[in-house]
């Protein structure tokens, strides 16, 4: 029965996701797209932050080479196809991933999560000042391609073999080497687990998340400029959305998606200059009351469980300072 | 470039460092002790500017006597912040505090900008323009007290830490904090008091700083950054070691500003990640991480 349930829900979501376009105008989709793109970049993080627990700050990093891979490959150069040019984006980015988390990913902590933060914005200033490559600060123009659909369904194929690619992993040995890793990492190295290689797969994954995120973004905006793709409210909004869906769970970074866009939505239209007090608050609350995020709320509902204030005070009584 | 010039560069490195040490102290302290990289740190800071703003503007209070003031409201809330929400997740991964941490400080400017708008302000005295020279050399008055008062504050909170029965009780959590609980130290009410007078210090850069720039409610995070990378240079442990990581800073930060004033956050930052690969436990200090 919760076999069954495991395989007819995503199912059921899947279908309903597919008709989606028929339904809705064509803003709406483009919301829809986006909140697929971040659910793509959350899935990217969860393997880095949420199943090894590196606090990975420079994501947007990925982003922002998947967008000018993409952009450059399809300009007037090389004239690639948008899927081919996707994917080299992605295969770029993963190798930047590599050369750079081999170094970075010795450090532990807060001094990995500062120095992420300074690959990105190294990055930033170098997509900026390439003139003769990215030109520079005006950024460059891709190809327009008008139909929201095209961007919709490219969005939810990734997004759908994102979480098949999670599932899996989740309950292989690469992904309980990396839960070993979150948990201790010198236990892990002990029982003979190669934490470098898993550190680096899994952060070269959330690189390759990063850059289709970043490829169909940029395809869709037509323009990429340094400062809207290597922003930092890019690396911000996929950690929160991995935090509030669940970190390390399969569902939870696009629930957290959904949900993030949702709240955002809402406290836009209602709290318009306050809107990041708002979603800070949401932050701070999470944190101390639903670290593992709603898709574990969700599983207790699921077994039966009763819900209360128990819930969001269990927690806190876990790791309040005693 | 001439010998004038390079004596410049180096007063003005100087006059930098006492101002970035109390800077990065509080933070250094937070972070040492308890464990927290404190994300909200600048916004504190900023919060102490805007303090002396508002009573040299209403009250017409002398901003280096508004100082005592700032201290006292941001101990007042770190206090409360620690007490209240940090110690609730004090034993949760690391990760938590950061994002919390990371939580307030979005909470915080967006609440600046919203009552006070994104105005650039500055405190200006009947004292603010004038100055000496020393031979070629031109020193600020502003420039050179707030040197003083940072120097005084940051080596009185060295002296309370080392001497005190209270900075011994923070340093003796600090390094084990169940054998602190054993001799009697009221752990929880000690992490709020260190986070209290890192806000404090935090208070008090904020004063001087609204003396001597410019200053917004998005000012803050470009400061956060320069306590970790004053913190990491200079490695945890004592007020010493965020002195000389604060002179190293603003030596290499006055440096590049005057050759390669484009580029002085890029080359700030690579040297932070360069230094991070090569010795982690920062160039004077322990190891924390």
């Amino acid at each position: 029965m919760a076999r069954a349930a495991r395989f007819a829900v995503p199912a059921v979501v899947l279908a309903i996701l597919l008709f989606v376009p028929r339904f809705v105008s064509s803003y709406k989709l483009l919301t829809a797209t986006t909140v697929l793109c971040l659910a793509l970049m959350a899935q990217g993080w969860n393997f880095i932050g949420g199943y090894a627990g590196y606090a990975a700050f420079g994501n947007v990093a990925f982003f922002g080479i998947g967008a000018y891979a993409t952009g450059l490959l399809m300009l007037s150069r090389w004239h690639l196809g948008f899927f081919p040019a996707l994917a080299a984006g992605a295969v770029l980015a993963a190798v930047v991933a590599v050369v750079v988390g081999v170094p970075v990913l010795r450090l532990k902590g807060h001094y990995f999560a500062i120095a992420t933060l300074g690959v990105a914005e190294a990055f930033r200033e170098v997509a900026a000042s390439w003139d003769s490559l990215t030109e520079g600060a005006t950024g460059i123009d891709l190809p327009v391609q008008s139909s929201g659909q095209f961007f919709y369904y490219s969005a939810l194929a990734l997004v759908a073999a994102g979480v098949a690619a999670t599932a899996l992993l989740a309950r292989s040995k690469i992904g309980a080497g990396w839960v070993a890793i979150r948990e201790d990492q010198d236990a892990a190295r002990s029982v003979g687990i190669n934490t470098t290689l898993f550190k680096v797969v899994a952060f070269a994954l959330s690189a390759v998340f990063a850059a289709c995120a970043g490829g169909i973004t940029a395809y869709q905006n037509i323009h990429v400029a340094p400062d809207d793709f290597f922003k930092i409210e890019y690396t911000l909004q996929m950690i929160i959305a991995c935090i509030i869906g669940g970190s390390g769970s399969v569902w939870g970074p696009v629930v957290g998606a959904a949900l993030y866009q949702l709240l955002s939505t809402y406290v836009w239209s209602h709290f318009l200059e306050l809107h990041p007090t708002v979603l800070g608050a949401i932050v701070i609350f999470f944190v101390i009351f639903l670290p593992r995020g709603l898709t574990d709320l969700f599983r207790r509902i699921a077994q039966g469980r009763r819900i209360g204030w128990n819930v969001l005070l269990a927690n806190v009584r876990a790791s309040r300072l005693t | 470039m001439s010998s004038a010039e390079l004596s410049q560069i180096a007063v003005n490195a100087l006059l930098l460092s006492g101002l970035l040490a109390l800077v990065a102290v509080g933070f250094s302290l937070v972070w040492g002790i308890m464990n927290i990289v404190n994300l909200s740190h600048g916004a504190f800071i900023v919060m102490g500017a805007y303090l002396t703003y508002w009573m040299h503007e209403l009250l017409h209070v002398d901003p280096f006597l508004s100082i005592p003031v700032s201290m006292a409201v941001l101990f007042a809330l770190g206090y409360a912040v620690q007490r209240t929400v940090i110690n609730q997740i004090m034993r949760a991964p690391l990760l938590a505090t950061f994002l919390l941490t990371f939580g307030l400080e979005i909470l915080i400017v967006n609440l600046l900008n919203f009552f006070f708008k994104a105005d650039t302000r500055s405190v200006t005295t009947s004292y603010s323009g004038t100055g000496f020279t020393l031979g070629a050399v031109r020193i600020p008055y502003v420039r050179l007290f707030a040197l003083l008062v940072s120097l005084t504050l940051v080596l009185l909170l060295g002296a309370f830490l080392n001497r005190s029965r209270l900075g011994r009780a923070i340093r003796a959590t600090g390094m084990d904090i169940d054998a602190a609980r054993l001799t009697g130290v009221q752990v929880g009410a000690i992490y709020a008091l260190t986070f209290a007078i890192g806000s404090a210090f935090a208070g008090a850069a904020g004063s001087l700083l609204a003396m001597v720039i410019p200053f917004d409610p998005n000012l803050g995070g470009g400061y956060t950054e320069r306590a970790f990378v004053i913190c990491v240079l200079g490695g945890l442990g004592n007020v010493v070691n965020v002195l000389i990581g604060a002179t190293i800073y603003a030596v290499v930060d006055v440096f590049v500003a005057s050759r390669l004033p484009q580029l002085s956050q890029a080359v700030t930052f690579a040297l932070l990640v360069v230094l991070l690969i090569v010795r982690p436990q920062g160039i004077a200090g322990r190891s924390l991480s």
